[in-house]
């Protein structure tokens, strides 16, 4: 009763004030631009995984094309590029590009796929350097205002939102005056103001969750039913986070300007300071190896590894003087040996770069458990994760493309040391990618934790608010 | 002069019919080292206009605050209609209404929908606009601005909107504090006539004033307050004007 006839005490007011409405009006198309932003975004993605694609297929045909012709007796086109030898086959010639679709609802949150690598070109050569970041790791604030898309907004945009509507919810009704007629009914300030936030909280997370939804339905993603549920809950938790932050300033009976002053300010901490703090922190505390000292220590492997290779090159020729003169790569051994070499740098390769993943797996395991210092952080990982477009997905991908490489070297290395020759009938039997997605449960079971204590965190919040509400008696 | 009788605290008891509407008994509010309220004895029965006299800071805004709950008594309590107002607050804001000194409504409503929501506050949703609108023509706001926002409103028709909250809610006590205050002469009769006619139907009014005139015209009784107690109380009908404010000024040089 008292709900809903505050309810619609809310809705003429809100009608009635043009500031509100405005501010509406304006949050309503950042969220549909927003939006729009991501869904070209996600377009531009699966476009060039379609292009990928394709491109595996082309090349296939082209491949099988040329082998045939090769075995009704026509000349490759030179000794470096014949199908025939498998490490040209299996080398980058054939290579398979393994790509990554975009998540399921990524044109909700870009994440990190546009940090990210969401394709590999995978041969025999793909080792532990090919899958080095370019980037350090990045600021999780720079992640969330990286680009304009909807995790974007309801991280950081959405508290203003929830702020403005609700900063003076019960402070406004003082200083106006009409507290003292209201409070002299039979009803307590808990339950107004309670009702009140009920109807700002509606309109809220009704326009958060609306755009989503209308997202979620243009690009198709409704078929992820547990995702859509992650990506709804952080959003109506987050901004009852806020609601709640705002119910508690109020509930201090102090004045509309100082609970502004103080709400910005919690905003600024949680959504700026924080997670920009908690960056800094993790390349103080983890310092990742200079990248140019790990590129220079790459070079140096790689250049000591060639050396090797001269070396086994002129042990090998020592052996057969008879082709100092004259050597091409398809003789005998020769194919083996530049294999061999290949696989000393890729041996070297992994010590170097294993230093610098360690590190960078140390940073981030801190940030992972530093986010929990505030909402921001917790409901941008949700966001993410559920949106597919978190580093988890992506080292899920990661590590299948590693696996598929390994299938690729398996395939094709044996054929190397054996110095067979391939034909157009071994094409189907090549390895091909084709990337398997997380498991709904995975995600679920990765977002319970931040959940829960976002969950937390707003019941806890809202109990104080309510105590402190509990209190207010009068209009004084 | 000599007919009037101020009447002692403990016998006023005697004059109120045995089942008062608003009663405070030995009542205590303190501030720090400030007794605003100071063992107050009060009972106001039904068809009664107790009109509450006395300086600034005698404690009647204070009195008429502990009615409504908006202040927990350091001592004593107040009952409405029986019900002990700290233990059944909500139960016993139903039975009460309150017209501020200053009556503030939302601004950017119109009258009605402001009596709509405070009448649905108060537990009578179900009044039809209609009824709402005879309520507050009734009230003396003209019908030409009962569907106009407040913040077109004068002092006075707001006033008016706040009695017509009072009116809808069908309480059985009403709280007033300086209602007149601000008002024009006609606006104050105006008021004074509605009291009248809510007194009429029974309602029991209890209005802290400086008006001395007012309070002789429209009151019953008269309490004068002082330093948180009552320092006198009588009857309207046994006092002249005159003798009012002599008592009054007595009081408080006394």
């Amino acid at each position: 009763m008292l709900l809903r006839t505050v309810l619609r005490n809310e809705r003429r007011l809100l009608a009635a004030d043009p500031a509100l409405r405005i501010a509406l009006v304006v949050f309503a198309a950042l969220f549909v631009y927003a939006l729009a932003n991501g869904m070209v975004w996600d377009r531009f993605q699966a476009r060039t995984v379609e292009a990928a694609r394709s491109g595996n297929a082309e090349r296939v045909r082209g491949l099988a094309q040329e082998l045939t012709d090769i075995a009704n007796g026509a000349q490759p086109s030179s000794p470096f590029r014949d199908p025939r030898a498998p490490i040209v086959l299996g080398g980058a010639r054939g290579a398979h590009t393994a790509v990554l679709e975009p998540g399921p609802l990524a044109a909700l949150a870009v994440g990190q796929s546009d940090l990210l690598p969401y394709y590999y070109d995978v041969s025999i050569y793909t080792n532990e350097s090919s899958f080095q970041q370019n980037g350090e790791v990045e600021n999780p604030l720079n992640l969330m205002v990286g680009r304009f898309d909807l995790a974007f907004v309801t991280v950081y945009l959405l508290p203003l939102l929830v702020l403005a509507l609700s900063f003076n919810v019960l402070s406004e009704e003082r200083e106006q005056g009409t507290l003292a007629l209201t409070l002299s009914q039979p009803v307590s300030a808990r339950g107004v103001v309670g009702a009140k936030l009920a109807f700002r909280a509606l309109l809220v997370v009704g326009l958060a969750a609306g755009v989503s939804l209308l997202g979620i339905l243009a690009t198709g993603g409704f078929t992820e039913a547990g995702r859509v549920l992650l990506w709804c809950a952080a959003v109506s938790l987050y901004a009852l986070f806020w609601f709640a932050l705002a119910a508690w300033v109020n509930s201090l009976r102090r004045s509309s300007a100082w609970n502004a002053t103080v709400l910005v300010g919690a905003w600024l901490v949680l959504v700026v300071v924080l997670p920009a703090a908690i960056n800094i922190a993790a390349g103080l505390l983890h310092p990742l190896p200079s990248r140019v000292e790990m590129i220079t220590a790459q070079r140096e492997a790689s250049n000591d590894a060639v050396n090797r290779r001269s070396e086994l090159l002129a042990r090998y020729l020592e052996d057969h003087p008879e082709m100092a003169s004259g050597v091409v790569p398809d003789e005998p051994g020769m194919a083996a040996l530049t294999w061999a070499a290949t696989d000393a740098v890729n041996g070297r390769l992994e010590e170097v770069t294993a230093v610098h993943d360690a590190r960078r797996a140390e940073q981030l395991a801190l940030i992972r458990r530093y986010r929990f210092l505030t909402p921001a952080l917790l409901a941008q990982g949700v966001l993410v994760d559920a949106a597919g477009t978190g580093d988890a997905r992506f080292a899920h991908f990661q590590s299948q493309v590693r696996d598929f490489a390994e299938r690729w070297r398996q395939f094709f290395v044996p054929a190397i040391l054996a110095d067979e020759r391939m034909t157009a009938a071994v094409l189907p039997g090549v390895p091909s990618f084709r990337f398997v997605d997380e498991q709904p449960a995975d995600v679920a079971r990765r977002a319970a934790v931040p959940l829960l204590v976002l969950g937390g965190l707003v019941v806890l919040v809202s109990v104080g608010a309510g105590v402190a509400l509990g209190r207010v008696r009068g209009a004084a | 002069m000599s007919e009037v009788v101020p009447i002692d605290v403990p016998s006023a008891s005697t004059a109120v019919a045995s089942t008062p509407v608003l009663e405070a008994r030995a009542l205590f509010k303190r501030y720090g080292d400030v007794e605003a309220v100071a063992g107050l004895d009060l009972r106001v029965g039904p068809s009664e206009i107790y009109c509450l006299l006395g300086p600034n800071g005698a404690g009647k805004t204070t009195t008429i605050h502990l009615f409504l709950g908006f202040l927990e008594p350091t001592g004593g309590s107040v009952h409405v209609s029986g019900l002990d107002v700290a233990a059944e607050p909500l139960e016993s804001k139903r039975r009460l209404a309150y017209i501020p000194e200053q009556v503030m409504l939302y601004r950017n409503l119109s009258g009605l929908e402001n009596l709509e929501y405070f009448a649905a506050l108060g537990g009578r949703g179900s009044l039809a606009a209609e009824r709402l609108t005879d309520i507050l023509v009734g009230a003396g706001l003209p019908r030409a601005a009962v569907q106009r926002r407040v913040s077109e409103y004068s002092k006075g028709m707001r006033q008016k909107v706040g009695i017509a909250i009072a009116i809808a809610k069908e309480a059985d006590a009403l709280l007033l504090d300086e209602p007149t205050s601000g008002l024009d002469p006609q606006a104050s009769n105006e008021f004074s006539e509605l009291l009248g006619r809510l007194r009429d139907r029974g309602v029991a009014v209890l209005m802290a004033t400086h008006d001395l005139f007012r309070a002789k015209e429209t009151g019953t009784r008269v309490g004068i307050m002082r330093h948180g107690r009552l320092a006198t109380e009588m009857s309207t009908d046994e006092i002249g004007h005159a003798d009012l404010e002599r008592v009054y000024l007595e009081h408080m040089h006394g």
